[in-house]
């Protein structure tokens, strides 16, 4: 595509409206966008490799650490995906509990993105809010959970800890507050004038467009089609406990507002039930330290959308392979389509509009075209052929 | 000019006093929007934090200065302290304490139109200079802005001019000792406001300087001193333009009791300034703390198809009444 310099903003990879690095490029015509161009991969951590050095156990700690949001989601796919494979069975206790906070990371997550859309539209205190209520679901996660962020909960076979005594009480009443707060902002996000202006009718997702680039999560469900993991593919307590499928069709930041505060209702009542519902047994299976060989895919519903992990073992202490798809892979060419044609003010809150987690995204296999072999490179490897590609481009 | 004017005109009521109110302005900025959003807000340096703006300024203005290669180094060098004269010279012109303002002309008003204007230009001026990308969008959205807000700003000082009939802030202050004209001009008051939020570049007006958006706006180049200045300078236009919507709409510095004497009548007249000048302050940090930032297009369109209206008709309102 043609394009004179002077028409190029750069955004990011360093920029403050970007939490974690990474770069578009818009080009822009007469102060809209006409094209993005994103360059991904600032924030590579090898996850995927350094598992295949690791035992079973000590992957669900590292698949953890891929986002600071949506932790348990992926210990969750893993361990899902693990125990496939040992053909054990999790008792119905440990599954419920599973449920509990995953759901509470939902609602903490959701807050967590309607905090950054204040924030993004230049609304701080609403940012300010969100995130103090925020702080009433992450003392709850360590209350039940030990941690705040990286919970280390699940475990192979069932979960760590069981619900300390008395907790049932305080998370019930952490609800009503927390479904109170809820309420207040969907009211909020809809009446309040200087917001509504900035979010209605910005980002316009369509349905045709949504089948084509195959977006996942809440933006998906902003165009009208209902999907979500948790009712197609049922895994942890939700057989039992049907969430509802909230969506809706107008596509635009406000009504994945909507979707999501309507989301944090619904998993306050999800949470509820299995409170009430909660079997009485053991939390934990006992299970066999080597996994016999096999492939797993399992996929679950996080925060953002489908959150998908993919397990191979080769019947040793630890995985031969491990392949996962987070949501913000999936959605970013959406997001960069609901960015053309819109002004430049509008470039924060519609990629915030997809939730975006960069840090889960960015990983990297090399794969040579012109030898097509894909390489393993150690880091010594990787050092000296960083070297030499400069040395050749300079 | 004699030593008791030098003295007015620096010290008290003059520049080092406003410059203090520029502090304690921004210091209650900071602590009313941090209690509004459930923070604490400054609370290390003095009591309450209050000296914590000072302490920005004096760690800003000691760092390093980054100047981008292909900036305009004369007008970098240079802008900042004409971008600071402006509100500088314009608080000389607001009564304090007395009826009497240390400087005075008979269209002083005029003047105070022009260096909100060279205000303005400065920034503009400075954006450009420093030859960013960033600051360039931010320079453009600058001079968007200005063309939308500058009239129903005009149109909202000409109200007490008419009203008063004098072009000069002593006379517009000493023609409201009956009824304070915020009574016969309410919306050039809000209208008022309003223009100073977009003046100000306070939320839901701060497009030319949306941090999430185009990083600084036209403040992004700079560092060290010409940032402690430019940001000193900002707070200084707060202060000054609230004094002006309590000279144009709340009478000055007259109150109810005032003393025959002449140095504790002063001091009421101070108390009374200062009292109606944070009250103005007030109103502008609780509306930047309640609103989101709107876009370019949306300002512009409300302040031409609504404010300009709405300021007309309040014109025509104060010419029948006058």
């Amino acid at each position: 595509m043609q394009y004179s310099p002077e028409n190029v903003m750069p955004f990011g990879p360093i920029h403050p409206s970007l939490k974690e690095p990474e770069y578009f490029k818009l080009i822009l015509d007469s102060g809209k966008i006409k094209e993005v161009i994103p360059r991904i991969g600032y924030v590579h951590r090898g996850i995927e490799r350094a598992a295949q050095d690791r035992t079973w156990v000590k992957n669900i700690y590292l698949f953890e650490r891929i986002c600071g949001i949506c932790s348990f989601a992926h210990s969750l796919g893993y361990t899902q995906g693990v125990e496939i494979l040992t053909h054990f069975e999790v008792p119905r206790r440990a599954k419920y509990l599973r449920t509990i906070v995953a759901e509470l990371e939902r609602i903490h997550s959701h807050f967590l993105w309607l905090g950054l859309v204040g924030h993004w539209a230049g609304f701080d205190t609403l940012f300010m809010w969100v995130w103090k209520d925020r702080e009433h679901i992450l003392d709850l996660e360590e209350a039940i959970t030990g941690n705040r962020i990286h919970k280390s909960y699940v475990a192979i076979g069932g979960v760590r800890k069981d619900l300390p005594d008395g907790l049932r009480e305080t998370l019930l009443k952490e609800l009503v507050f927390i479904e109170k707060r809820a309420r207040y902002y969907s009211e909020l996000v809809q009446s309040e004038e200087t917001l509504s202006i900035r979010t209605k009718g910005v980002g316009g997702l369509t349905q045709d467009t949504a089948r084509r680039l195959c977006p996942v999560g809440p933006l998906l469900r902003s165009t009208g089609i209902a999907r979500d993991i948790r009712v197609e593919d049922p895994y942890a307590a939700y057989d039992e406990l049907i969430p509802q499928v909230q969506s809706s069709t107008d596509g635009d930041i406000a009504c994945l507002m909507t979707i999501r505060l309507n989301e944090v209702l619904d998993s306050c009542r999800v949470i509820r039930d299995a409170v009430d519902k909660l079997p009485s047994g053991p939390v934990r299976n006992p299970v066999p330290r080597v996994v016999p060989s096999g492939e797993s895919c399992q996929h679950v519903e996080a925060p953002r959308g489908e959150l998908f992990y993919f397990v191979r073992s080769e019947g040793k202490s630890g995985p031969a392979r491990v392949k996962l798809r987070t949501p913000t892979l999936a959605n970013i060419m959406t997001a960069i389509e609901m960015l053309k044609g819109r002004p430049i003010a509008d470039v924060p809150i519609v990629l915030t509009g997809m939730d975006p987690c960069f840090g889960c995204m960015d990983r990297v296999s090399v794969v040579d075209l012109n030898k097509s072999a894909q390489w393993s490179l150690t880091g010594e490897q990787l050092r000296q052929y960083g070297i030499e590609y400069y040395r050749r481009h300079e | 000019m004699n030593l008791y004017q030098v003295v007015e005109l620096l010290l008290f009521p003059g520049l080092t006093f406003f410059v203090w109110l520029a502090f304690i302005f921004e210091w209650l900025e900071r602590k009313t929007a941090a209690r509004m959003q459930g923070r604490v807000g400054p609370v290390v340096t003095g009591p309450s934090g209050i000296f914590q703006p000072v302490a920005d300024f004096f760690k800003l203005a000691s760092k390093e200065e980054i100047v981008p290669e292909y900036s305009d180094r004369f007008v970098l060098r240079w802008g900042p302290a004409l971008f600071f004269a402006a509100p500088a010279i314009a608080v000389s012109f607001i009564p304090v304490i007395g009826l009497q303002s240390t400087l005075f002309d008979p269209l002083d008003l005029l003047f105070m139109v022009f260096l909100l204007s060279f205000s303005t230009l400065m920034a503009g001026m400075l954006g450009y200079a420093s030859a960013g990308r960033f600051s360039t969008i931010g320079v453009g959205r600058l001079v968007v802005q200005y063309t939308s807000y500058e009239v129903p700003l005009l149109l909202a000082m000409i109200a007490p001019a008419v009203l008063a009939g004098s072009l000069s802030i002593e006379g517009i202050v000493a023609a409201q000792s009956g009824v304070w004209y915020i009574a016969l001009a309410p919306i050039a008051f809000c209208v008022f406001i309003i223009a100073t939020l977009a003046e100000l570049e306070k939320p839901p007006f701060d497009i030319p300087s949306a941090k999430t958006e185009i990083v600084g706006g036209w403040m992004t180049e700079f560092s060290g001193n010409t940032l402690a200045y430019v940001k000193l300078t900002k707070s200084l236009s707060y202060v000054f333009l609230s004094a002006l919507a309590v000279s144009l709409f709340l009478g000055g510095p007259q109150g109810p009791i005032l003393f025959a004497n002449g140095v504790a009548q002063g001091f009421m007249y101070a108390v009374y300034f200062l009292v109606k000048l944070f009250a103005v302050g007030f109103i502008i940090f609780a509306i930047r703390t309640a609103l989101a930032r709107v876009r370019i297009d949306q300002a512009a369109r409300l302040f031409w198809t609504v404010l300009t209206p709405l300021t007309l008709a309040q014109l025509a309102v104060a010419i029948v009444i006058r």
